[in-house]
């Protein structure tokens, strides 16, 4: 799901950069004080889970979680993952500075999708059909994401049924066990604190 | 929340410790001169090699000098032909680029047209020596250049598991730097924690 430095064209790391930079903007503002730790323990997640492989054939895909970060965090899901790549890039050496923008988005504008389609209905319903819905976001982000890069690939001069084919059957594994893992997540939470997904998903004042 | 928290601290520590052996999923490339030949490999962090993938070959101005192709091993060989800065650039797809260069002054020195200022003591190693005009060759006794190129050739298969532990030594990722990460996160979700409740207070009187 890292892209890295020198894949893309030019534009397109600007266009990338600029969406993040608004989306983070908009997740800063948006952040209320009570979502900080949530954000920052989201933000390790993330960064750690990307170091679990899942083994594919002669090659792996690793675990990314954006799916759950988005369901709590909504907007706030753009700097927390931001935070995560940017230290992924620094320690691991995944993606790159350049490209740290339109991963930000590849990563985050998914999490956000899942967050306003599926956060009604874990709200509304018990802890078993929350749990579905919260397989369905956890599944639903890395498609979405698989489908991003592939769609930022194509902008930069790749075709685009087989970049989308590619990344999309390599991650359809991590869909398998994401979707397992955030319906899990969900209705733990549902169980032990009902009111994570209304709490967060009130506007917040701001900070 | 507490709860949450401790579950997905708990969910963390497990993921660390699945993870110790497991390796990034990055590209790494690696090419280094052997002799008249720029040899390289390309592959995945996890220890699988791109095979049969064409790389092209590039100056640092961007004007093509050739291009070879990976075989089953992910190992490309390349002999340059002028001396210049090579990039070697592959597309694995999917968002994966390899780039490396081999620096002008890393070429081999029997390069037709190899520059004088990367000339090196005539006596560092024989297959220098043979390009350079300036101070006449010292010549070891008793070796001819079929002996000399068996030699260089032994050397190059003893250094290749050697390179390989170097470059897999560089990708591993330790225990230090995912700590030293989870630390940063904390560090900076707690000092923005603190600014906001500082705000928070300021707003409240």
């Amino acid at each position: 799901m890292h892209i890295v430095d020198g894949a893309l064209s030019i534009p397109v790391l600007v266009a990338g950069s600029a969406l993040a930079v608004a989306g983070i903007g908009l997740g800063l503002r948006r952040m209320p004080i009570d979502k900080i730790p949530a954000a920052g323990v989201l933000s390790a997640t993330f960064f750690v889970a990307s170091l679990v492989h899942v083994p594919i054939g002669p090659s792996s895909v690793h675990l990314i979680v954006n799916g759950l970060a988005g369901l709590v965090l909504g907007w706030a899901a753009f700097p927390a993952l931001f935070v995560g790549l940017l230290l992924q890039a620094a320690f691991f050496g995944f993606g790159g500075l350049t490209v740290l923008g339109v991963n930000t988005v590849d990563v985050a504008l998914p999490a956000v999708i899942v967050h306003y389609l599926c956060v009604p209905a874990i709200t509304r319903s018990g802890p078993r059909a929350a749990a579905i819905w919260g397989s369905i976001g956890g599944a639903g982000a890395i498609a979405l994401s698989a489908g991003c890069v592939a769609l930022v690939l194509a902008l930069s001069g790749e075709e685009f049924v087989p970049a989308a084919r590619l990344v999309i059957l390599a991650h359809a594994p991590v869909m398998l066990i994401e979707g397992i893992l955030t319906g899990a997540a969900v209705f733990l939470a549902r169980k032990v604190k009902p009111e994570l997904f209304v709490v967060f998903a009130t506007p917040a004042r701001g900070v | 929340m507490m709860k949450l928290f401790t579950t997905l601290i708990s969910a963390i520590g497990l993921a660390v410790a699945l993870t110790v052996p497991a390796l990034a999923h990055k590209v790494v490339v690696n090419a280094f001169v052997g002799g008249e030949r720029i040899e390289g490999e390309i592959g995945f962090s996890d220890g699988a090699m791109a095979g049969g993938t064409p790389v092209e070959v590039l100056a640092e101005d961007g004007t093509k000098l050739g291009e070879t192709m990976t075989d089953r091993d992910g190992a490309f060989v390349f002999v340059p032909t002028r001396a210049v800065t090579h990039i070697f650039r592959a597309d694995l797809g999917g968002g994966h680029v390899a780039t490396v260069r081999i620096e002008k002054a890393d070429l081999p020195a029997t390069l037709s047209g190899g520059t004088p200022e990367v000339a090196r003591p005539a006596t560092t190693a024989p297959a220098e020596t043979r390009a350079i005009d300036a101070a006449p060759p010292v010549r070891p006794v008793a070796a001819s250049e079929a002996e000399k190129a068996a030699i260089l050739e032994a050397v190059r298969q003893e250094l290749k598991p050697l390179r390989r532990e170097i470059s897999a030594l560089k990708e591993k990722n330790d225990f230090q730097a995912i700590l030293g990460g989870i630390g940063y996160i904390v560090g900076v979700f707690g000092l923005w924690f603190a600014v906001a409740a500082r705000r928070r207070e300021l707003r409240a009187g």
